[in-house]
């Protein structure tokens, strides 16, 4: 076959045919297992019209869902923030016994059931758990209460934010603190002015899928909830407790605000993608 | 300052990486740590530094013991071999963070830093560059920059890792010539490390020969080259002879002739003799043979470029290096082919490793 230069393709890669196939399919699957249901959402919430949408969102105990999950939100997202960041730092930095231990731990909840997790929540701080009677005693109500929401939240986040970070700052090393040491900045000057700014990017892609997760999450938080609706129903339970009585328009009202929720979340990480390209590539030199 | 080190130990795991090193670093010196990569060289410096901790032994600065003071505390400059620079900070703010992190009460005014900061950037001559990112700057402008940071805390000592390392030869060799000059001029007590012999005898006041952990030798450059402490000296700073002959009875013989050595002879059995170039003595071939405890070579190339003249000599099937005189080779009208003998001046013989 005589070489023809204007043909050349590189040496991976495929035919101009498999390529479009490949494209093809995944722009169908995305479409039909993402795009309609998404779709399927907003018009069901607004099958009825837009009062009817209104109406199912402004009702008393879907406001009080909301406020709930913003509150849940508030208190998980910047915890794990603290926490995310202070595990990575002990594990991309130090050397120390029990790391891999603390590694697998920090896994955990990617790894088992939410569903469990909040069992296992129910189980310590349930009124036949083993905290439980010595809680009662002493007033404090966990399960079926806000706190257990609030618990049962940050565990099922806390990956998020570290998950994010260990890879960075281990790629990062250690070069950079130890510069600033020598130059006689303190553990805090260090962390403040050196560490923070080289993972910043990481650490709000870590926060805001943290974030998206702590308004989502249903399984955990509908175990040691206990569905009392105007007090411990986050808007993902409300939406199953309106599904279940079919009320369909303001079950899709409130699912469509998380929808939403998950759609600027997307939006925000692909913007400041693109906005900030050039000082992600630096940070990561 | 002068620095003193006592019987320094640093084990990693089960790896030896300092085995006891004791050395002394005048004030106002330019030192060369030199040694193959993996000897400790890094290690001894971040000991120093106090970024990492001696297993056992002492460091003390001007007497003063330095167990107790924090890196951050020790007023060391440090050039990393990857100059570390704030990747989010330029040139400037690079330069000002020593200064700006300073407690309250030291801390100079924005103005001083300011100032301070330009005279710096003027020295390394990187003025026009200030507000420039690490990351748009040469190999070599990183490395100016590293320094000026370095030295915007008044360091008492300056502690340089493989400072040339990452640089082409020629921005090298420029940048060595600036660094002595720098160094004359401020005559801070200077430790820098480098795995490339041409540089530490070119650039130091002494230098320290290290291998697996070890302090073989410290001297000047003519000490350390002229005098090289054992077989692996000698190896490592290269440009040498080896030899392969015997010792029988204090004698070192090749091809069953004595060799002068100077030092010690060693034990009896195969050894290696070590000649540098221009210490290996030709003569003109007489016709009857191989004068008394001469040998007879053959030249098998010649480079003449330059005021001195390289030979490649067929020794008895070995390859010996010559250099002389360009004014000697025509003296002894030597050409690819020719015979001549050869003697050495000086040279040292230590027993063959298995
Ligand atoms: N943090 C560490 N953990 C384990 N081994 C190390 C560590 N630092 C250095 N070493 C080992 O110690 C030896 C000496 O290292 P180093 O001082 O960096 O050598 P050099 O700078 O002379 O190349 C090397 O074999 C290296 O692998
Ligand atoms: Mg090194």
């Amino acid at each position: 076959m005589p070489a023809d230069p204007h043909s050349r393709r590189p040496a991976v890669g495929e035919g101009p045919v498999t390529r479009l196939a490949l494209i093809g399919l995944a722009i169908l699957f995305l479409a039909a297992f993402l795009a309609l249901p998404l779709a399927a959402v907003f018009s069901q919430a607004l099958a009825k019209g837009f009062g009817a949408f209104l109406k199912g969102l402004t009702d008393p105990d879907a406001l009080s869902a909301i406020q709930l999950t913003l509150t849940v939100a508030a208190i998980a997202v910047p915890l794990n923030l603290v926490f995310g960041v202070a595990a990575s730092w002990a594990i991309a930095k130090f050397n120390f016994r029990g790391k891999s231990l603390l590694l697998a731990l920090i896994d955990l909840p990617f790894s088992v059931s939410p569903v469990i997790s909040g069992l296992v929540y129910v189980l310590l701080f349930g009124l036949h758990g083993s905290f439980g009677p010595w809680l009662r005693d002493h007033g404090v109500q966990i399960i079926f209460a806000v706190p257990g929401v609030v618990m049962a939240t940050v565990f099922v986040t806390f990956p998020f934010v570290a998950r994010e970070l260990i890879p960075l700052m281990q790629e990062q090393g250690v070069e950079d603190e130890e510069a600033a040491i020598v130059l006689g900045a303190s553990g805090w000057q260090t962390f403040r002015l050196v560490t923070l700014p080289n993972i910043r990017w990481g650490l709000l892609y870590g926060v805001l899928l943290c974030n998206a997760r702590a308004m989502g999450e249903f399984g955990a938080v509908s175990v040691v909830s206990g569905h009392i609706r105007g007090k411990t129903n986050t808007m993902p339970l409300h939406v199953e407790i309106l599904y279940n009585e079919y009320n369909f328009v303001a079950a899709f009202a409130v699912a469509s605000l998380l929808a939403l929720l998950a759609l600027v979340t997307l939006a925000a990480k692909a913007i400041l993608e693109w906005r900030f390209a050039d000082q992600i590539a630096a940070a990561k030199r | 300052m002068a620095i003193e080190i006592r019987n320094v130990e640093k084990t990693f795991g089960a790896f030896t990486a300092l085995g006891g090193v004791s050395l002394d670093v005048r004030s106002g010196e330019l030192l060369a740590l030199l040694g193959p990569s993996g000897s400790g060289k890094t290690t001894l410096l971040r000991i120093i530094a106090g970024l990492d901790h001696a297993d056992a032994g002492e460091v003390s600065f001007d007497g003063q013991d330095t167990r107790d003071r924090a890196a951050r505390d020790r007023k060391v400059g440090f050039v990393f071999q990857h100059y570390a620079l704030f990747r989010h900070m330029t040139v400037f703010d690079n330069v000002a963070f020593g200064l700006r992190v300073k407690k309250k009460a030291e801390r100079p005014a924005e103005m001083d830093i300011r100032r301070r900061v330009g005279q710096l950037l003027e020295m390394v001559q990187l003025s026009h560059l200030a507000s420039r990112y690490p990351s748009q700057l040469s190999g070599g402008q990183r490395q100016r920059v590293a320094l000026a940071r370095a030295l915007a805390i008044e360091p008492k000592v300056l502690l340089l890792d493989e400072p040339f390392g990452a640089l082409d030869a020629k921005v090298r060799k420029d940048l060595r010539k600036w660094l002595r000059h720098l160094h004359d001029d401020m005559h801070i007590t200077s430790i820098f490390v480098t795995h490339d012999q041409e540089e530490a005898l070119e650039l130091a006041d002494r230098v320290v020969v290290m291998n697996h952990g070890q302090i073989i030798q410290v001297g000047t450059p003519a000490e350390v080259y002229d005098t090289p402490a054992d077989s692996f000296v000698f190896d490592f700073l290269g440009g040498v002879n080896r030899l392969n002959g015997v010792i029988e009875g204090g004698v070192a013989r090749l091809d069953g002739k004595a060799v002068r050595v100077d030092g010690e002879v060693g034990p009896n059995g195969p050894a290696v003799i070590y000649v540098r170039p221009h210490q290996v003595e030709l003569d003109v071939a007489p016709g009857d043979g191989v004068p008394e405890g001469k040998w007879s070579a053959r030249v098998s190339s010649l480079h003449a470029a330059g005021p001195v003249a390289r030979l490649e000599l067929d020794l008895a099937g070995r390859a010996l290096e010559a250099q002389l005189s360009r004014d000697r080779l025509s003296d002894l009208a030597l050409d690819v082919g020719s015979w001549c003998t050869v003697d050495f001046r000086h040279a040292r013989v230590f027993p063959a490793k298995n």
